[in-house]
C-alpha cells in the first residue's frame, strides 16, 4: 500500500514537472506502461525531451528501451499511458507525426533482393522526398557507402546494412530521430564516423535525437541528458555529470557512465532515484 | 507498389507464379479437352465451360495467393518494422498490394486466354464483356481471402503461411468450378451457395452455354462478397491490433 502510494506520488511529481515544459517538449512520455501478460516490459515510465536535445535512453538488456521506441513509432500499443510527439498524440495523428521523424534500429531490415538504391527509393517515396535519387546518393556518400548503391542488400555486411538504415533515417531531414543502438554492428572507425555525422547533422539542423546504446563512452560523448532504465522503470534522469555524482554518491569532476551503468544494473528496480 | 515492382524484377519466383503456372495449367487442361473433343465424347459447350473454369479458377487462385505471399515477403525480409514505423498507413499498404496483385493476376489471365485461343480453339475474348462482372466477383472474394490470411499471419506469424498456397484448394470442391451446383449432394448445396465463387462459376457456365447473363448469380455473388469483405476488413483490423498489442510486428520472422 505504502509502496503504491509512493509510486503514485512519484508519477504525479514527474507529470507536474513535465507539464511546465509541455509546449517546448518534442517528446512527452506520460506514465507509459506495457505488459505482456504478467511481464512488465515498461512500468509507468514518464520523461520528456526538449527540442534540439540528444537524450540517451540507457539501461541493461530487457530494461524496456526498445519497447519504448517501438511504442513511440506506433509499432506496439501501450497497456496504459501516452506518448505525445510534437505536442500531438500518435493515436490521432500517426501519419503526420511519422512524416516528421525517422528511426534506425537493429530490428529492421530491408528486402534482400532489392538494391540499396531501390530500397531507399521506396522509402523516399513513402516520405514524399523531392528528387530522391540525388538525396539518396548524397546520403550514401556521406555515410561512406556510395559505391554500394547498386548492390543488393543481401550482399552487404551488417555494418553496411546499418549504414543503409541510417541513410533511410536521414531521408526526410527528420526533426526527431529515434536511434536504437545505431552503432551496434559497426567497427570502431565506422562507429566514430557515424557519431561525427550525427553530431554534425544535429548541430546543423537542430535535430532532436533519442538514442539508445550499451556503449557508455559513446552515450557520454553524444548525449546532453540520460534517462536510465532498469526492468521497465526510470531509475534516474539527468546530465552525465549529474547522474555520476548522484548515483556514485561521489563528487566527481568528469562523468563515469560505465560505473553508473554497472551500479544501476545491480540495483533493484524499486530503488528509483528522484529526478 | 514500387517495392513490389522491384521485387518482381529481381525475383524469378514471381515470373513463375505469374506466367509459368498459368501456362502449365492451361496446357494440361487444353490437352484434356482435345482428348474429350476427339470422337465427340462431350458436347462443345461442356468443353468450353471446362476451359473457362480453368482460366477463371487460375485467376482466383493467383489473386488470393499473391495477396498473401506479397505480405509474407515483407515478413520474410523483416521489412515490417521499417514499413509500419513510417508514415505509410495500413490502408495505403494494402491498397498498393491489391493493385500490384490484380495486375499480376491479369497477366496470368491474359496468358491463359491467349494460349487457349491459339492452341485449343477456345476464344474467351468475345464473352469477356459478359464474364467481367463474374471475374470482378472472383477477384473481390480472392481479395477478402487474401486479407483474412494476411490478418492470420499478422497475429499468428508464419504458422499460417501455408494457408497462402492452400486456402483456394479448400474452397475448390464447394465452389463448383468444373460442375454445376446441382451435381453436388443435396446437403452440400447450402454450403456451396454461400460462396461467391460458386455463383461466379454458375454465371460463367450460363454465359458459355447460352450466351446469357445471370443477374441472379451476379447479384448473389456481389451481395455475399460485400458481407465477406466487411467481415474480412474487421477481422484484419482486429488481428493487426492484436499483433500490435502483443508486440508481434517487431518480432515477426
Amino acid at each position: 500500500m505504502a509502496r503504491h502510494q509512493n509510486q503514485t506520488r512519484e508519477a504525479v511529481g514527474v507529470l507536474a514537472s513535465l507539464s511546465k515544459y509541455d509546449d517546448t517538449m518534442l517528446v512527452t512520455v506520460e506514465c507509459l506502461t506495457k505488459h505482456y501478460g504478467k511481464f512488465k516490459a515498461v512500468d509507468n515510465v514518464s520523461f520528456a525531451v526538449p527540442a534540439g536535445e540528444i537524450a540517451g535512453l540507457v539501461g541493461p538488456n530487457g530494461a524496456g528501451k526498445t519497447t519504448i521506441i517501438h511504442v513511440m513509432l506506433g509499432l506496439i500499443s501501450p497497456t496504459a499511458g501516452s506518448v505525445r510527439l510534437f505536442g500531438e498524440s500518435l493515436d490521432t495523428n500517426r501519419e503526420q507525426i511519422l512524416q516528421r521523424l525517422n528511426f534506425a534500429s537493429p530490428y529492421m531490415a530491408f528486402p534482400g533482393r532489392l538494391t540499396v538504391l531501390e530500397n531507399l527509393t521506396v522509402f523516399a517515396k513513402i516520405y514524399n522526398i523531392c528528387e530522391p535519387r540525388t538525396k539518396i546518393i548524397r546520403l550514401l556518400q556521406r555515410f561512406g557507402i556510395g559505391r554500394l548503391k547498386d548492390t543488393p542488400i543481401s550482399r552487404l555486411s551488417s555494418g553496411e546494412t546499418t549504414r543503409v538504415g541510417l541513410c533511410k533515417a536521414f531521408l526526410n531531414n527528420p526533426e526527431l530521430l529515434l536511434l536504437d543502438e545505431p552503432t551496434a554492428y559497426l567497427d570502431p572507425q565506422a562507429g566514430l564516423q557515424v557519431r561525427e555525422i550525427l553530431l554534425e547533422l544535429q548541430r546543423s539542423y537542430g535535430t532532436t535525437i533519442l538514442y539508445t546504446s550499451h556503449n557508455m563512452p559513446e552515450v557520454q560523448r553524444m548525449c546532453n541528458r540520460i534517462i536510465f532504465l532498469n526492468r521497465g522503470k526510470v531509475i534516474a534522469n539527468g546530465t552525465p555529470i549529474e547522474l555520476t555524482r548522484k548515483i556514485l554518491q561521489e563528487d566527481r569532476s568528469t562523468p563515469a557512465l560505465d560505473e553508473v551503468f554497472i551500479r544501476i544494473a545491480e540495483r533493484l528496480p524499486d530503488e528509483a532515484l528522484s529526478n | 507498389m514500387l517495392r513490389h515492382v522491384y521485387e518482381v524484377r529481381h525475383n524469378a519466383n514471381h515470373i513463375t507464379y505469374m506466367v509459368y503456372w498459368p501456362i502449365v495449367n492451361i496446357v494440361v487442361w487444353g490437352f484434356f479437352t482435345l482428348y474429350l473433343r476427339h470422337g465427340d465424347r462431350l458436347q462443345p459447350s461442356v468443353i468450353s465451360s471446362l476451359l473457362g473454369a480453368v482460366i477463371l479458377w487460375g485467376l482466383f487462385n493467383a489473386f488470393q495467393r499473391d495477396m498473401a505471399v506479397g505480405f509474407l515477403e515483407e515478413l520474410w525480409s523483416r521489412n515490417l518494422v521499417s514499413l509500419f514505423g513510417s508514415p505509410l498507413s495500413v490502408t495505403e499498404y494494402v491498397t498498393g498490394l491489391i493493385i500490384i496483385t490484380f495486375a499480376k493476376a491479369m497477366v496470368g489471365l491474359i496468358v491463359e486466354s491467349l494460349i487457349a485461343w491459339l492452341f485449343y480453339h477456345y476464344n474467351i475474348f468475345p464473352m469477356l464483356l459478359t464474364l467481367i462482372p463474374f471475374i470482378l466477383n472472383l477477384a473481390l472474394f480472392a481479395l477478402t481471402v487474401g486479407i483474412v490470411i494476411s490478418g492470420l499471419i499478422f497475429r499468428y506469424t508464419t504458422k499460417f503461411q501455408a494457408m497462402a498456397w492452400s486456402f483456394a484448394g479448400i474452397l475448390m470442391p464447394l465452389s463448383c468450378v468444373f460442375y454445376p451446383l446441382s451435381s453436388l449432394p443435396r446437403f452440400m448445396r447450402p454450403m456451396a451457395s454461400i460462396l461467391p465463387t460458386t455463383h461466379s462459376f454458375e454465371g460463367m457456365r450460363e454465359a458459355v452455354v447460352s450466351g446469357g447473363f445471370s443477374n441472379l448469380d451476379f447479384s448473389w455473388g456481389l451481395g455475399l462478397n460485400l458481407i465477406y469483405l466487411i467481415f474480412g476488413i474487421l477481422f484484419f483490423r482486429s488481428m493487426f491490433e492484436a499483433a500490435r498489442s502483443r508486440g508481434l510486428l517487431v518480432k515477426m520472422e
